[in-house]
């Protein structure tokens, strides 16, 4: 009876262990694969940076207002491990678009602003109908840039408008890497979970053991 | 923001804290307070630890990113969590490379072949 609880113990201990060992391997698989993401991601910023200029995509280009775009969501499940999930946010690609729009809209009349200054300077004798027109266009300037006061939520424009495609691609391998990220965190805490497992199965199997010697040693004083 | 799900916190150097904005997890809380810091050669060991701290106290963050070389200045304070949310990642830095003998979470588990584990 004794000599099947131990071989059982050890069976599950067995098992434990390759489940480790298993998880141990698959961790240090994605950790490879994330410095990999990472290394692309900087040398593509850096590549961005060649071309636009040393000290471009810098930390003092962040924007004022920032809304995350990714969110993890956490779960613990029943054995304790904690599943970490990635999220993009879906309604800012929406507003983007909508924000996209008003930008382009909103260099339109900041050019005619500075044109009629120029006019007004330089032809003072100019007919008073193209006045009425440059004052028609005006009052409808003013609800554009009032209306435009949310801010930008694509981290790309911080950086400028037309920013070079390894920019983009750097976005891009930092998206990977936060996704990845979120896998690596959850098998850390699968890592955590099954060493502690095994913690206990090898203190059980520590206690029928010596339970086991125990008996041996009564049998033989008998 | 509860139901929204957690945030990923970064603290890092310069390029690292770019790039993870740019994939968009940076945030502006209502105080302004943000959840990334960009380490400088004249940031203070004890802003990082705050920060790190302050980090780890908020319940709206999952996960924390954190360059290994910062790590290793704020060691005691990486060992000393030992809850599952956040969850402590450390990652490469442009000038050091991922040693996964540093790794707290790699050396945790090593640990469970160690002498006391057989006592």
């Amino acid at each position: 009876m004794r000599v099947s609880e131990s071989e059982e113990s050890s069976r599950l201990l067995d098992e434990k262990l390759l489940r480790f060992m298993e998880q141990l391997e698959l961790l240090e698989e994605k950790r490879a694969a994330l410095n990999a993401l990472i290394e692309q991601g900087w040398f593509s910023m850096s590549k961005a940076r060649y071309s636009m200029g040393n000290k471009q995509v810098s930390a003092l280009q962040y924007a004022s207002e920032m809304e995350p775009l990714v969110c993890v969501h956490a779960r613990t499940l029943d054995n304790g491990v904690v599943d970490f999930h990635t999220e993009r946010v879906k309604q800012t690609c929406s507003n983007e678009t909508g924000k996209d729009a008003k930008s382009i809209e909103d260099i339109g009349p900041k050019e005619e602003g500075v044109r009629r200054r120029v006019k007004s300077k330089k032809d003072i004798s100019q007919n008073d109908a193209s006045k009425e027109e440059t004052s028609e266009s005006a009052p409808e300037v003013k609800p554009q840039r009032k209306s435009d006061q949310i801010p930008q939520q694509e981290p790309l424009k911080w950086f400028g408008i037309l920013v070079p495609q390894s920019l983009k691609q750097a976005q891009s391998s930092f998206k990977q890497v936060i996704e990845l990220s979120a896998e690596i965190a959850a098998l850390q805490s699968s890592v955590l979970n099954t060493r502690q497992e095994l913690k206990h199965s090898m203190k059980d199997k520590q206690i029928l053991q010596e339970k086991a010697s125990a008996a041996q040693l009564d049998k033989e004083a008998d | 923001m509860a139901g929204r799900g957690k945030l990923i916190a970064v603290i890092g150097d310069e390029d690292t804290c770019t790039g993870f904005l740019l994939g968009g997890i940076g945030e502006l809380n209502k105080n302004r307070k943000p959840n990334f810091l960009v380490v400088e050669k004249d940031t203070s060991i004890t802003e990082i630890e705050e920060t790190f701290r302050s980090f780890l106290a908020r319940n709206d963050i999952g996960i924390i990113l954190i360059n290994q070389f910062i790590a290793e200045m704020i060691r005691h304070a990486i060992d000393a969590h030992l809850q599952s949310i956040p969850a402590v990642l450390e990652i490469p830095s442009k000038e050091h490379p991922y040693d996964a003998s540093k790794d707290s979470i790699l050396r945790r588990a090593k640990g469970m072949f160690s002498a006391e584990d057989f006592r």
